[in-house]
Parts: structure tokens; sequence; C-alpha cells
């Protein structure tokens, strides 16, 4: 099939990675409409970001890969906004990154400040003023100037590759509703995990398998009907995925021991020497989950830092159980791994706290097969995909049997399935005793799993109450609670 | 990190480059003590009156310049060859000559620190690569490769916090003694060096994105341009060298007029 005027896309697009023997796409034929609003699906790893890079020309120009393909159209102009929030600006300043898009189309300096103030508003950033330092916006603010700069180049296209995978629900869902009035009159093509808020958006979706093929194209209905087994299978977050897999109800109430674990008292965590958060008084038993939440910025994760024993702070913070340092999983697993190799990896904190070596066989194998790692012992952490990285820091955490286990947001950035993986691991933790502490947005782990909520505001503890499921078991367990 | 906006400020920083870089090859053949003294006296007043620093980051700064001198000093002070003996202990020999040329190296170190000071606390890196690209017709892809790389310094600073705080979670600090130290700096360049290596990779294909190569003559967002405080700034520093060498000659400080020989 030639491709008429209006229509855009590749034919029989064959595409291999560098030292890879498969061949990523082999005869991929894909096509689509001026107009179109298009979200592609398929597990992490299938090709989807590269495929959209394949349509916008990115590749091969810029990143070398070995292409061939019958016939290539790209649009005439087109924007892409990245996924990390971080890396997709060049220069320090607001106003400065979309300038340096003018600057890219030869727009006259005069005519700069005026168009740069446009496109600000058009992508829903507003700024007192322009010329902010890009490393004071927030996740969701550095995204919408992403989209301000791809609406510089006024496109006719806009490839969004995950744009809200960095980002909290209240990013994600400020950033859709945005786009839904900025791109409303341009082609759309989104390569998204996470699509509460997509459906509504796209009127085509696209499936593909783990080998890059095309399993599917159709209308959201057909797609979201059809092959919602797919969709599970690939762990994307499908609107009601919540309730298809742990039901209606909260997890059932079991095992809440309830001996005390933490005593916190007048408790204040400093960064930079200026106290970011205070508690007065604080008391967790085991057999806890405890979330914390609030806004970005509200000292969450200072607050767990800080009861880890990793920033400076003031008052009580003690450790009643006596048995284990606590373990602490940090957001970005990178950072945590000390081996170059995912085995040694898992019995590092065995070996420098010398347990015997059969001891770290067994422990370390059954971790291996828990958190599904066992094909990839061999391999370096920095090689795993995300969600085995997540995996692994998890792992590692929970091998010496931590009775406290403090976690800043384990399930940011993952997909479905994997998330459900972790949540499990979690759950099996504490009812062996454990108390899970976990800094988190997502509302339905909260209202799913947690026993109990913090809410912390502006440095302070605002709001701690027992959720359903933690009065459950307050009810079954009252001899033994601590309150 | 320019908190005070002087005159100097408002120097084409191209310019400005140019006359430091010139200043550094000219003291080189500077060999007498009193004009290296009034030479390195001069410019420290104007750093101190017009530098755009505040104060706890200036006087971190010239604390550094001045261990850097005292360091560069020590050598040729304690180790030169004289004749005119001060002082003697083993190998240690402090002779005339010699503290004269240690004073001279410590001196031009110093000299060098506070007119590196003088850019760089008057001088917004955005403006000086801007600067480079229209007066100096640097390549863009050089110009915006270095404001690009300035941007990932803060997040790495970042990042090494972090990465220290990880590595304590996971016990590294139990590693003790010369292979716990080399396996605890590998362990943070290859976390750092990879984070970097991938978010250069990243920010290079979404410059690209923006269509960073098509560009063939670039517009401006800043336009840097040659004005009256050019010609000021000239004035200023060749009075400075000028007063400095009238002065070595009429209010000589000390005797050493070359310290070569």
């Amino acid at each position: 099939m030639s491709l008429t005027n209006s229509q855009y896309g590749v034919t029989r697009l064959r595409l291999a990675f560098p030292k890879q023997k498969e061949m990523q796409f082999k005869d991929l034929t894909f096509h689509y409409q001026k107009g179109e609003k298009i979200l592609m699906l398929g597990p992490s790893g299938c090709g989807k970001s590269t495929l959209m890079q394949v349509l916008c020309g990115l590749v091969p120009e810029h990143i070398e890969y070995p292409v061939k393909a019958d016939e290539i159209k790209i649009p005439e102009k087109w924007g892409y906004v990245f996924q990390d929030p971080d890396s997709q600006f060049c220069m320090t300043c607001v106003d400065e990154e979309i300038a340096f898009v003018l600057e890219n189309l030869q727009v006259p300096r005069e005519k700069m400040p005026d168009i740069i103030h446009q496109k600000l508003k058009e992508a829903g950033l507003h700024l007192d003023d322009i010329h902010t330092p890009i490393n004071q916006l927030s996740g969701g603010m550095k995204q919408r100037l992403a989209t301000a700069s791809a609406l510089a180049l006024d496109p006719d296209a806009l490839f969004l590759d995950e744009p809200t995978a960095m980002l909290d629900p209240e990013g994600t869902e400020g950033l859709w509703e945005m786009l839904k009035d900025a791109a409303a009159d341009k082609t759309v093509i989104i390569v998204e995990h996470k699509i509460d808020h997509v459906v509504n958006f796209v009127d085509r979706v696209v499936l593909f398998n783990d080998d890059g093929d095309m399993i599917a194209d159709g209308t959201v209905n057909d797609i979201f009907k059809n092959y919602q087994h797919k969709l599970i299978e690939y762990g994307i977050w499908y609107p009601g995925v919540w309730q298809n897999e742990f039901g209606n109800k909260p997890e059932a109430a079991d095992i809440f021991e309830g001996q005390p674990l933490i005593e916190i008292e007048d408790f204040t965590v400093y960064r930079k020497k200026t106290p970011k958060v205070h508690v007065n008084k604080l008391l967790v038993a085991s057999g806890e989950w405890i979330t914390i939440i609030g806004r970005n910025g509200a000292g969450k994760s200072t607050l767990l830092e800080g009861m880890m024993g990793l920033l400076p702070c003031t008052g009580k913070c003690k450790n009643l159980s006596d048995e284990t340092d606590p373990a602490f999983v940090f957001q970005n697993p990178e950072f945590q791994f000390v081996t170059d190799k995912v085995i040694d990896e898992l019995q590092y904190g065995l070996v420098i706290k010398k347990v015997g070596q059969s001891i770290i066989n067994e422990k370390v194998n059954q971790a291996l097969h828990q958190f599904s790692l066992a094909p990839h012992i061999r391999q370096h952490p920095f090689q795993l995909s995300v969600g085995q990285k997540r995996r692994l820091s998890v792992a590692c955490s929970l091998l010496e049997n931590p009775k406290i286990v403090l976690l800043d947001e384990p399930t940011f950035g993952q997909d479905a399935k994997n998330t459900f993986a972790l949540l499990e691991h979690f759950e099996k933790l504490r009812q062996t005793g454990a108390a899970v502490i976990m800094v988190t947005h997502e509302m339905e782990i909260v209202q799913r799993f947690a026993t109990r909520v913090l809410e912390i505001e502006d440095g302070k503890l605002k709001k701690d109450f027992l959720t359903a499921r933690g009065h459950l078991l307050l009810n079954k367990n009252e001899a033994g609670m601590v309150y | 990190m320019l908190t005070y906006h002087t005159w100097l400020s408002k120097v084409n920083p191209s310019f400005k480059f140019l006359i430091i870089a010139v200043l550094f090859i000219a003291l080189l053949t500077v060999h007498n003590l009193n004009t290296m003294i009034w030479i390195t006296g001069l410019f420290f007043i104007l750093y101190l009156v017009f530098n755009g620093f505040n104060i706890k980051l200036s006087s971190w700064m010239l604390l550094l310049a001045l261990i850097l001198a005292v360091l560069s000093s020590t050598t040729m002070i304690f180790f030169g060859q004289g004749t005119h003996i001060l002082f003697k202990w083993h190998f240690l020999v402090i002779s005339k000559e010699s503290l004269a040329r240690g004073c001279h190296i410590g001196l031009r170190t110093f000299l060098f620190s506070i007119l590196s000071l003088i850019f760089v606390s008057t001088t917004k890196p955005v403006l000086f690569f801007y600067s480079l690209m229209q007066q100096l017709k640097l390549p863009p892809k050089f110009a915006y490769g270095f404001l690009a790389a300035f941007r990932i310094l803060p997040m790495m600073y970042e990042e090494f916090h972090i990465i220290r705080a990880a590595m304590k979670v996971r016990g590294i600090e139990k590693n003790k003694g010369p292979k716990g130290q080399y396996h605890k700096i590998k362990r943070y360049a290859i976390t750092l060096l990879a984070q970097s290596i991938r978010r250069a990779q990243r920010t290079a294909v979404a410059m690209e994105a923006k269509r960073f190569s098509l560009a063939k003559n670039r517009t401006y967002y800043y336009k840097t341009g040659v004005s009256s405080y050019d010609l000021i700034f000239l004035l200023t520093m060749s009075m400075i060298v000028m007063l400095a060498f009238v002065l070595s000659s009429t209010l000589p400080l000390t005797p050493f007029t070359n310290v070569i020989e």
C-alpha cells in the first residue's frame, strides 16, 4: 500500500538494536492520518518508544540503529515530549529553554518574548517570572515546560513518550487536562503505561506484543473489551485494574500483633540545617502497614530518611525491636546497588555481617525465586529492566528479615504487574509481624492495603488515622493494641 | 550564584575573557617581586570592590586561593637553591633567594586566582557562551554542550548525597581499609558516571528533537554586543598594570627586583 498525501507512517519497517541477534521489528507496517489521537500499548521493552522515534525521524538520523523500510513518511512539523523531566532540557531557566527552540527555528530575537509567554500559557505553566530556574519546578511543571517547548515548534504532530511516568497522580491528571486543549487540533501519538486519563483523549489504540509485533489495532472500546487479558499480561495500568486484581474490598484482615516497634517523640528532621518536618508523637507497632501521604515537598521522604538516621534530627526516634536495623528502600534503586552482579548484590548484606555461607545460599536462592530474578543472577544490576531493578532492591532489603521496613515510593514508575507483586511481598512481610512504612501517592494502595495513614502537610503531621482495614484489624486484636 | 551586579558584569564576556587571558600570559614574564606585590594588591582591591559574589562565597573562594598560593610557594621556599642561608634543618633549607622566589610563585598563584575570580564572579555562564558564539564564532554545538553540562553538575551533586545515604544503608561503611576504600570509590564512580552518561545521551536526543542541528543561521535570545563598559574595562585593567609598574620602581617593598637571578 502506498501512502497518500494525508497519511503518515512506515511500510515494512525492519529495525535491529545493536548487539542483539533478534530483529526488533520485522516488516512492521503502521500508518496514521492527520489529526488522529493514537495510544500505543505493549509490555516494556517491546519497542514502542523506538517506533515513535522512527515515526518522527529521530531514528535513524540522530540515533543510529540499522533501519530498513519501503517507505517512511514523517510529518513536516512535529514535537516530542520525553519521559524523564530532568534530562530533556539543556538550558538553566524556563524562558531560555523555549528560546533555544526558537533560536533553532531562526525566529527573530524581538519576537521571542511574546512567543515564550504564549507557549507557556498554552502548556498551562503559569509563572510570575519566566526567568525561573528549571530545577525549581516540580516534575509536573517540568513536563509542562517540555510540552511548551514542543509546542514552540508549532507542530502538526505531537509524540508523547510516557510523559507522566515520573509524575505523581496530581501531576499526571493536570498534564492530560492541559494536553486535551493544547493538542486538540494536532495529530497525537502516545506511549503510556498509566492510561486512566488518556483513554478519554485517544480514539485509536494499538497493541504490541513482546516481539514488537502489532497484535491489535482498534478503538478504545474494542481493545479494552477484547484484549483485557493481554493488558493484564503486559502489566498495563488500564481503568479498573485494581478491582480486577483485588476485588472491591480492602485486603483481608488477619494478623495484627501490636507490639511497639518505633517510638517517636518531639522529633524534628533537618535538611540543609533547616527543620523540614516535625512529628510530636508517634508509636508504630508490628503488623502495621502505614502509608505516608501528602503533597510533593511536604516532607514525607524527609521524615522517612530522618527515621532511618540519614539526616540530622533532634528529639526521640527509638527502635524498640532491637533485633535488626530497619530496612530502607530508596526511590531510585540504582543508587543502592554496590556490586556488579545480581547474585553478589543479594549476598552483600549477609556477607558483611559474616553470616555462614550455607545460610546465605539458602536465603539468596529463596529470594531469587520469590522475586523472579533467578534467570538474571550473572547480570549487572544496571542492565536489568526498571521492574527487575526495583525487585532486586526490595529483595536485598528484605533478605535479612527486618522488623521495620521503610519504603520511599516503592511502586513509583512500575507497571501494574510489578506493583501487585511488590505489594504482595510487603503484605507477606507484614503478616510475619513487621511494620511496613511507605511513602506513596497511590490512593488505591492506601485504601486497599494500609492499616493506618499519616498525612504530612508543610512539614507537620496533620492527620494520623486508621483505615477501614486498620479498624477491622483493631477489632480482631483489641487486647494487643498499643494505642 | 551571582548575587550582585557591578559594572564588570556589563562588560562583554568574550572581551573580558580575552583581556584576562592576555594578562595571564603577560604576567608570566614579570620576575620583579615588587611589581608582583603591587599588581596582586591592586587587582585584589578591584576584586574586593567589584566582585559579584556574596560575602560568604567570596570568603570561601579567597580562602581557597590563599591555600593554593601557600601550597605552591612552600615547595620553592623550603627546597629551592640559594647562597644566603636563613634556616637549615636536615633537607629543609631556606635561603633568601628561595624565600623571594617562593613568595613570587605564591603571589602569582594568588593573582591568577584573583583574576579568574574577577571573571567568574561577574559573568553569567549563559551570557559568556552566547557571547562566545556571537563575537568569537564558537560553534553552537560546543556552547550548548557546555550549557547542558552545567545543568548536569548540580544533579550529580544531589545524586552524590543520595548515593552516600544509600551506601550507608547497605552497610558499605563496614568495609574498612584500603580495599574497602577502593571499593567505595569505585561504586560512587560507576553509579555517578552511569547516571550522567545516560542523562547526557537523553539530553542530546531531546536537543535534536528540538531541531538543534537543523539551524544553519541561529538567532540569539540574548544579544551580546560591544558597549562603553568594554573600553572602561580595558582602561582600568591597563591602568592597574601601569600603576603597579610605577609603584614598584618608586615604592619598592623588597630588594628583589629579579627572582630568576
